[in-house]
């Protein structure tokens, strides 16, 4: 039997073991949106990788789609004095001429650069479960210090730099290209937006109000449902990106777009535009593209 | 972080508080006899039965959190063909099974004491809208903020449902449905032209009121003794954002004449009282369009005695500062006032001063503010002319338990004397319109005891079987009080109607009789 959130509380609360759920437990795609609807403002997001942390204690195989530890293995470089920085992450990150233009959008004169360390690893370790390493964290975080602004594609670091970096402004690459009005302006009301769901809903109390204003001054759609919860693909999570169909990215792209009469997909996770593509025929791109309304992200 | 196995009582204790002789309150377990053959019976057919102890805990209360029980085993049925299985087997051995929609009841009415429980959730696709007659067909284990989402791509929108999330279809129009437009439009009940029923002993059948009517006013309001619903066509409506007014009282009494005054009027769409005690006393009204918003200013206004904001916040402080000893009060109050407010204007949910998902909005508020881990919310429901009285004694109740507390009154419409409202939430003596008050403690920081809790709905209800009222949550451990407010002569009536539909006296039968 599948448990939806609150069913795995209640069956821990009945005597359940983690060990028992587990396969509910790894079917999370820590998409977020059980916290947003949580009307107690319960940080579901962490408790469920709590979960994930409590099972892996218990187990010692993993499900295939795990990462293999890779604490440590990123060098940091140099420290930049840019006083913003681009934390690409993941498919972003190796699509290079898409992140020079994303750079080139955001950029005020050679203030925005892009982080050598974006913490993927660490994303990737804390999605699992497993344990991080406070040293790697260390070299992660003080590569940030200097900066005033983080746009980080990967949601779910949102949180923890944060806390992590607590002054520093943490931003998606959607908000942070959106607040610019003539970019805006290229939404069209028959663009569906999708809204990277991890970052969106550690800080939804701000950013539904900013989506909100999205919405009405472009008049297009978005993933967003009546309780401003934004309805993810999944397919930025591990088991998205180890299997898209599997993990079931495709069928939430497809419920995503039923009822709507999109003419046009625009994402700001590129991971999400993979699950797009295979669910429509539909043009997909990516919110880095929209000045040039290019149909690709290959570089 | 999660506590686990939390639940000891697993068989919960027969008639665990007996200060009352006479009042249920968590029944016997179930003892099993024949749990087995039933099982392998129903895989023999097909049917999955989910037995393993975390699928079980799943369900191990409702939403009030009192009545704990296990079932044996669940289904997650996906057709009707697989719910007549579930009932023919269980005519043949005996074994109870419980319908459970969101189970948001709070007196354990969804709560599987042993047997089979049967999770409709799994039954949740709209089948089909039809935006010219407007009515959607829908499978009734559908939570109604599902169907709003289905609806909304529409710009349709249903009538009337509960004011929280994760109600399901089947599970409200089995106990009837209160929103705040039920003055001008009745029930959720009332709102369904058609339903798909499993009886209880496993035949599939459609009725409407010309087809089975007979059938479907023993299940609308029949707290599922009478069979599964296990699809419904229900009218809807042109979807509409809606504008919203306060007023504000210091006499609960005044409110509800004014409350009263609305509703015999038809003055507006939307209409309710939500008080934070007996001090600050609101009495909102919305409207569907600007026109009726327009027609109340020029027609009704007037007449009611509500103030607004700022003038009632400026009589409450003159009242403080001349009862200052009562400093706690006012500071529970502008706590409350300035916390509760936000919710119901937050920014993403309003577009040109109208809110637009009031449903939403709403129901988010009263998880937030009046949800728990626990919940008791008893209710009284009474004729025009009973309802001030019952509410100020019931507010007298609440003052001698709580120190905080809400009322929630509302009216409901009724539809001629339909059969569908004998042993109901429905005042048997009510006219035109009823009017219904949950009385809601804050339990949130107080670790209350189950005795002390059902002494408290027990006062209140006595005042229902004292002046001869109905209740909305009448069945689970209520059930004590369904012959000493209905009558013998009803209850043995829809009794042997029971026995007659339900030969094994199988189906939610912890519930009414
Ligand atoms: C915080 C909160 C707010 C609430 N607000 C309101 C409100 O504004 N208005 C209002 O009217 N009520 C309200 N309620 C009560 C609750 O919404 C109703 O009891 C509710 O509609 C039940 O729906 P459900 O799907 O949760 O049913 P359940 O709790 O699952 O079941 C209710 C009853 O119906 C039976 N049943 C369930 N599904 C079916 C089915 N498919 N066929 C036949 N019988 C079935 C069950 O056995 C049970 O007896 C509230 C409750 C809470 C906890
Ligand atoms: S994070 Fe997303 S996938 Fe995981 S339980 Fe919450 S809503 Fe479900």
């Amino acid at each position: 039997m599948s448990f939806t959130r609150k069913a795995r509380a209640r069956a821990m609360q009945g005597g359940g073991t983690y060990e028992e759920i587990a396969p509910a437990i790894d079917s999370c795609l820590l998409c977020g949106a059980c916290e947003t609807a949580c009307p107690e403002g319960i940080e579901l997001a962490e408790l469920n990788i709590h979960q994930r942390q409590e099972l892996n204690r218990q187990r010692t195989t993993y499900p295939r789609w795990y990462p293999a530890d890779s604490n440590g293995m990123i060098d940091s470089g140099r420290r930049p004095d840019e006083q913003t920085l681009l934390l690409a992450g993941g498919l972003l990150g190796s699509k290079q001429a898409l992140c020079l233009s994303l750079l080139e959008q955001l950029g005020t004169a050679g203030k925005t650069a892009l982080a050598r360390d974006d913490g993927q690893d660490i994303a990737k370790i804390m999605e699992a479960g497993l344990p991080l390493s406070p040293e790697r964290v260390e070299r992660f975080v003080s590569s940030l210090r200097s900066a005033r602004t983080l746009i980080v594609a990967e949601g779910l670091l949102h949180r923890p730099l944060r806390a992590w970096l607590p002054g520093t402004k943490i931003l998606g690459p959607g908000e942070a290209l959106l607040s610019d009005a003539s970019l805006r302006l290229l939404l069209r009301p028959e663009d569906l937006y999708i809204i990277e769901g991890r970052g969106y809903h550690t800080d939804h109390r701000r950013l539904a109000g900013f989506y909100h204003r999205l919405r009405h001054e472009t008049g297009c759609y978005t993933n967003l449902d009546l309780q401003r919860t934004a309805f993810s693909t999944g397919a930025a999570s591990l088991q998205g990106r180890n299997n898209i169909a599997a993990a079931g990215c495709i069928e939430n792209a497809k419920r995503i777009l039923k009822g709507k009469k999109a003419g046009r997909v625009v994402v700001e996770d590129l991971a999400d535009s993979e699950a797009f593509r295979l669910a429509t025929d539909l043009p997909v791109i990516h919110i880095a593209q929209l000045r040039r309304g290019k149909l690709s992200y290959e570089d | 972080m999660i506590e686990t196995n939390v639940i000891k009582d697993k068989a919960a204790q027969a008639n665990g508080l007996w200060n009352r002789v006479g009042d249920q309150t968590n029944p016997s377990r179930w003892n099993g006899e024949k749990w087995r053959s039933f099982v392998d019976h129903l895989n023999s057919r097909g049917v999955i039965v989910h037995e393993a102890l975390p699928d079980v805990s799943v369900f191990v209360s409702d939403a009030g959190g009192l009545a704990l029980g296990m079932p044996h085993g669940i289904v997650r049925p996906f057709s009707a063909d697989e719910i007549a299985e579930v009932l023919k087997a269980a005519q043949i051995y005996a074994v109870p099974v419980t319908t459970r929609g969101g189970g948001l009841t709070t007196e354990g009415e969804s709560v599987a004491f042993g047997g089979l429980l049967l999770d409709m959730s799994s039954m949740n696709r709209v089948l089909a809208v039809d935006p010219v007659n407007l009515t959607v067909r829908t499978e009734a284990g559908i939570y109604w903020h599902q169907l709003a989402e289905t609806l909304r791509q529409d710009g349709l929108d249903y009538l009337s449902a509960p004011l929280n999330l994760t109600s399901s279809v089947g599970g409200t129009l089995g106990v009837g449905g209160i929103d705040i437009n039920s003055p001008r439009l009745g029930c959720s009940a009332d709102q369904c032209l058609a339903l798909k029923v499993v009886t209880p002993t496993g035949e599939i059948i459609e009725c409407s009121t010309t087809e089975n009517s007979a059938l479907m006013e023993r299940v609308l309001l029949g707290y599922g003794q009478f069979g599964v619903i296990v699809e419904a066509t229900l009218k809807i409506r042109l979807f509409t954002p809606i504008i919203m007014k306060y007023f504000y009282y210091s006499s609960l009494r005044t409110a509800m004449e004014d409350l009263k005054y609305i509703a015999h009027e038809d003055a507006a769409d939307y209409s309710g009282i939500l008080t934070i005690m007996d001090r600050a006393i609101n009495l909102l009204v919305a409207f569907d369009s600007d026109e009726r918003e327009k027609e109340f200013n020029l027609r009704w206004r007037r007449h009611l005695r509500g103030y607004g904001e700022a003038s009632f916040g400026l009589r409450m402080a003159g009242y403080y500062l001349l009862h200052p000893w009562k400093f706690r009060e006012a500071a529970y109050l502008i706590g409350r006032r300035l916390t509760l407010f936000p919710e119901f204007w937050k920014p993403e949910y309003m577009h040109k001063g109208k809110i637009v998902d009031r449903t939403v909005v709403f129901s988010r508020a009263v998880w937030k503010f009046w949800g728990g881990r626990k919940m008791v919310i008893p209710d009284l429901a009474a004729s025009e002319e009973k309802f001030i009285e019952a509410v100020e004694r019931g507010n007298q109740v609440c003052r001698k338990y709580f120190r905080h507390y809400t009322l929630y009154c509302v009216g409901i419409k009724l539809f001629n004397s339909r059969e569908r409202y004998e042993m109901s939430c429905i005042p048997p003596d009510a006219g035109d319109i009823a009017f219904g008050c949950e009385f809601e403690p804050m339990l949130r920081d107080t670790d209350y005891s189950r005795d002390y809790l059902q002494s408290f709905k027990n006062e209140i209800y006595d005042i229902g079987v004292d002046m001869g009222l109905s209740y909305y949550r009448f069945g689970g451990m209520m059930k004590g009080y369904i012959r000493k407010a209905f009558g013998d002569d009803l209850v043995d009536k829809h009794l042997a109607l029971k026995q007659q539909a339900d030969p094994a006296m199988i189906l939610n039968r912890d519930v009414i009789f």
